[in-house]
């Protein structure tokens, strides 16, 4: 089936927000200082429609940094406990192929044996606005090779951003609903349609691809190169730091932490983002450790990214977006060791 | 908020045991809110609010040895969380959800003999294995249980593993130290040197191992060299667990969530695993 392609005027933006604020917490890329940030907007915020991949990706506001998981008080040993309330739900407005990839890897994670229903309801109630991209925004992505340059779900609606005009595709019907809210639903002209396939057409001279196989072979790959010294190699640049793991949209795992009142009567169970990367991760009461050095510890976060989450989830790990190795210290890069696994070409 | 909530119930302390200097044994009720029905090999989630949470093997489950709508938990001081709760008296309130692990379902235990080999702390989770094999006692021919460690003062459960040893036709029970103190007659030297005087009959027979990680490898390699089969050797491997529920990812174990496909494996689905142990 086509979809419907409509013009969108660039002036509608801030309707669109203003509408997407009636029912949802709307977040969008805002310049902050020299960097873009997910923020939440209102009407008139400066909405930066051409801004780069941002540090953090939009799992932040599924899987918050930090989460109440429940509330507690009481005395002497007896508590009562109470679950958060449920916020008003999310609208994403500009998400570029990485993050929609992203979402969908978080998706495929949280619908495995236990449903996070914090999470999947989150997701499943959010609005979400995607955007495509013309050029690589990160000398270190590897997107187009992940699959997540032309990805659009799970998308309500998709912009096309063709500096004269903005094309919406409509995704979902209430993404259309929306739509039909704040434009008059004016279908792409003929002319517009072809400058759009010449741009997406075009689009792949600009974003080269890095990896000679496809991304289904990583399972395969990784396992041959189980004992391969590429892993020292790189692990003996590795700081332990955890910005890998910080950074990166697929990553979901997290500590349990009890904060509470100097006399004990009232606190709350609180989760926060963890990573396998750091010192500790993986160490069990008693000072056990079960992946103790640099080298097991890094290979098992490649290896959960591109053959533990496939083989789980359905879904490869990592989308390509590249800020894992932009923010690493050292520069680590997932595309070079996935480059090296896949063999020469 | 989660479809398993990581809200816990309070369970009252009905008795307490001081094992030894480190570990005590708490007799306490069962969480009440669902059917509260696990197998060995499952664990609970134990907090008290404020202090944290910490995954505990279940050393008792209810009506096996244990009072109906109770559960036993072996508590060893190590952190923070352990150290306050081995505190706790009589009365006092632990918080409480789970069971949870994987159910393996008892017919992979069921055969003509039954080895448990306990290394430590290992035998608190393999006493629900004891307690409902004895329970069943028709279902086996042989049950041997093997206990080690480290000294006689750190030996857990004695009495029981006394009352078990009284049962002589029932099931053969050997206790080893590996440093005997004044006073000790047993036997001494590390568990694989009692595995001699197992009965030699691997044919139909099923090992369960639990102790610390040091221990694995020797045992499962003298099994096999008596005869076990691979997928009837039975491991409880430990990992760091902060939800118990599969999604912290502190426990997961190359593809494996312990917490869900473990802690109890057999030694045929995880061999081939570089950090299992």
């Amino acid at each position: 089936m086509e979809h419907e392609i409509y013009r969108f005027p660039r002036g509608r933006l801030d309707a669109l927000v203003e509408r997407l604020g009636r029912e949802f917490r709307v977040v969008a890329p805002v310049k902050k200082a020299d960097q873009h940030v997910w923020e939440e907007v209102r009407p008139g915020a400066p909405i930066a429609l051409d801004y780069p991949t941002t540090m953090l990706p939009p799992r932040q506001f599924f899987a918050p940094q930090r989460e109440v998981l429940f509330r507690f008080t009481g005395s002497d040993g007896l508590y009562r406990f109470e679950e958060p309330p449920v916020e008003r739900p999310l609208a994403l407005l500009g998400v570029h192929g990485c993050d929609l990839t992203g979402l969908r890897v978080m998706r495929s994670f949280h619908e495995s044996s236990c449903r996070d229903r914090v999470v999947t309801d989150r997701l499943d109630q959010s609005f979400v606005v995607g955007l495509a991209c013309w050029v690589p925004c990160l000398a270190e992505a590897f997107c187009r090779d992940m699959g997540s340059l032309e990805n659009e779900i799970p998308a309500d609606l998709y912009l096309w951003d063709l500096g004269e005009t903005l094309l919406v595709k409509v995704l979902k019907p209430r993404g259309r609903a929306v739509l039909a809210d704040v434009s008059a639903l004016e279908a792409a002209t003929a002319d517009e349609l072809v400058l759009l396939r010449r741009r997406v057409r075009a689009r792949h001279e600009a974003f080269p691809t890095h990896l000679k196989f496809p991304p289904a072979k990583l399972p395969v790959a990784l396992e041959a190169a189980e004992a391969d010294i590429l892993w020292d190699a790189n692990a003996d640049r590795c700081l332990s730091c955890g910005r890998c793991n910080l950074v990166c949209p697929t990553c979901t795992c997290f500590d349990v932490q009890d904060i509470a009142t100097l006399d004990g009567s009232s606190g709350s169970r609180v989760r926060s983002w963890h990573g396998c990367q750091l010192p500790g991760f993986s160490k069990v009461a008693g000072g056990h450790d079960f992946r103790p050095t640099r080298t097991q510890q890094l290979r098992y976060r490649i290896f959960r990214k591109g053959k533990y989450m496939p083989e789980r989830y359905g879904m490869v790990g990592c989308t390509g977006c590249g800020r894992c190795h932009k923010h690493c210290p050292t520069h680590i890069s997932i595309r070079d060791i996935f480059r090296q696994v896949g063999g020469p070409a | 908020m989660a479809q398993v909530s990581m809200i816990p119930e309070p369970c009252r302390i009905l008795e307490v045991h001081r094992e030894t200097a480190k570990e005590v044994h708490f007799v306490l009720e069962a969480p009440k809110q669902a059917p509260f029905q696990p197998e060995p090999g499952q664990f609970v989630m134990v907090s008290l609010p404020g202090i944290g949470e910490a995954p505990i093997s279940l050393a008792g489950l209810p009506g096996e040895g244990t009072a109906e709508n109770a559960i036993e938990l072996l508590v060893r001081k190590a952190g923070r969380l352990t150290t306050l709760v081995t505190r706790l008296a009589v009365g006092d309130t632990l918080y409480v959800r789970g069971p949870y692990g994987r159910r393996v379902g008892w017919e992979q235990f069921e055969g003509s003999n039954l080895l448990l080999i306990a290394g430590g702390l290992g035998l608190a989770p393999l006493r629900p294995f004891v307690r409902r094999a004895l329970l069943r006692r028709d279902q086996f021919r042989h049950i041997d249980i093997l206990a080690g460690a480290r000294s006689p003062e750190e030996l857990l459960f004695r009495d029981e593993l006394l009352a078990w040893k009284a049962r002589r036709d029932d099931v053969r029970v050997l206790v080893t130290v590996d440093a005997a103190s004044d006073g000790w007659g047993g036997r001494i030297g590390v568990i694989t040197t009692l595995f001699d005087n197992v009965h030699p009959d691997t044919e139909d027979a099923v090992a369960v191992i639990c102790g610390p990680p040091v221990m694995y490898r020797h045992a499962i390699r003298k099994l096999l060299a008596m005869g076990f089969y691979e997928n009837r050797v039975w491991l409880t491997l430990e990992r760091r667990m902060k939800c118990g529920i599969g999604l912290c990812g502190n426990c997961q174990m190359s593809g494996l969530y312990l917490c869900q496909q473990g802690p109890l494996f057999s030694y045929r689905e995880v061999r081939h695993l570089k950090e299992a142990v």
